[in-house]
């Protein structure tokens, strides 16, 4: 980590609004990544698969709740985030919108969505911002196995048969452009946030990305494309579209709103 | 017999730590280091699925003492821990147990992350007891 440097009153209004937008990328991606792993719980290759999806879907789901509780600092409740935004509010990573339809897109959210999640993360930890920078340690520390469950299960099903590494790869090359366009955000907000240190510029983001990620995800026959920035939405912080309803009732715990007890 | 009270919080709080019945009675009097104290009753507060406490398992990381306040410096072993609302309020009921504690303050800190480095040689003793080994 970094030295801490910046405060949130440090920041003007606008900064305080960049700085917002980025935690809401990161967090909502978090919660929603923990929703599409929870469902392969029961449905993986095999049984130590599925406990694994568990478990990085429980670590998802607490990385969420710190990134949330960032808002504190800039004078925001985080428990109307958390469980009152409607889906179209959502500034998760467009490539969870939908559900994955086999384990391979589990893999690839893996390889792809997780991995450029963490990049995000560890660039927004070293940065100058200082409560990421004390908040991040473990997380980055946890996602650490995620890399490894990607890198293995990337490699395993590219080793495979053909119709293994067929389907890895279709499933990684499908979600690329659109994850790497939300990683590494070149808008207005995202160069505000570059010149104030807070996050790396984009370009560098990339470069980090294909320097951890690129070579495992070659392995399976996948280049790193350019990113797809068409229709970008500068409010969210990502591409057109959201997560489904169904979907967002299970992060913002509907079901058992009158049941909760945190 | 005793109602049984179905409610949710009542329902969370008869889960929580089974250690209890190892915790000290109050001090009689006010202690001469209450700092001091306040590490002696966090010692006796056990994490709720393996009975080390919490001290032993390094998951404190500062105690402060000031006209009645306890402020206590935590961390949990997880990001996504289950146990954490149990941790709190036991933290909480048990140096509120002591007529010298007027108030507690929990802080959870994440910096530096938790480590199975922090478990003290008391606590590797008693995790091997229970065959739990640490590196």
């Amino acid at each position: 980590m970094s030295a801490a440097e910046l405060t949130p009153a440090d920041l003007d209004d606008q900064g305080r609004a960049d700085l917002r937008r980025l935690i809401l990328t990161l967090a909502d991606t978090k919660r929603m990544l923990g929703i599409r792993y929870s469902d392969w719980l029961l449905g993986a290759p095999s049984i130590e698969a599925g406990i694994a999806a568990s478990g990085m879907a429980q670590d998802e789901w607490g990385h969420a709740r710190l990134l949330y509780a960032l808002l504190k600092d800039l004078g925001e409740d985080p428990m109307p985030v958390e469980h009152d935004r409607a889906p179209e509010a959502y500034a998760s990573c467009d490539a969870l919108d939908a559900e994955a339809g086999d384990w391979a897109d589990v893999v690839a959210f893996m390889a792809v969505v997780d991995a450029a999640l963490t990049v995000l993360l560890e660039g927004f930890a070293e940065g100058a911002y200082g409560p990421a920078g004390a908040r991040a340690g473990k997380m980055i520390a946890e996602e650490g196995f995620h890399r490894d469950m990607a890198a293995a299960w990337t490699r395993r099903l590219a080793a495979g048969s053909a119709e293994a590494r067929a389907r890895v790869a279709a499933a990684c090359a499908a979600v690329l452009p659109r994850t790497l366009a939300w990683m590494a955000a070149d808008d207005a907000a995202a160069t505000r946030l570059a010149d104030a240190g807070i996050l790396p510029s984009a370009d560098a983001l990339l470069g980090r990305f294909a320097e951890l990620h690129g070579p495992v995800l070659a392995a399976a026959g996948v280049d790193l494309p350019t990113p797809d920035r068409s229709d970008w939405d500068a409010e969210r912080g990502r591409g057109p579209g959201h997560p489904g309803l169904e979907a967002v009732e299970r992060a913002r715990g509907d079901l058992n709103r009158e049941l909760f007890v945190e | 017999m005793p109602v049984l009270d179905v409610g949710l919080p009542s329902h969370v709080s008869v889960h929580k730590s089974g250690g209890r019945d190892r915790w000290s009675e109050p001090l009689p009097s006010p202690p001469s280091d209450a700092a001091a104290a306040v590490w002696d009753c966090l010692r006796e507060v056990l994490d709720p699925e393996i009975p080390v406490s919490l001290v032993d398992l390094g998951l404190i990381y500062a105690v402060e003492f000031d006209e009645g306040l306890a402020r206590i410096d935590l961390t949990f072993t997880a990001t996504a821990c289950p146990c954490m609302e149990f941790i709190r309020e036991d933290v909480t009921d048990r140096l509120e147990q002591e007529s010298w504690v007027r108030g507690v303050e929990l802080r959870e800190v994440w910096d530096p992350p938790w480590t199975t480095d922090r478990i003290t040689d008391q606590g590797r003793a008693l995790l091997r007891t229970l065959g739990v080994g640490v590196a």
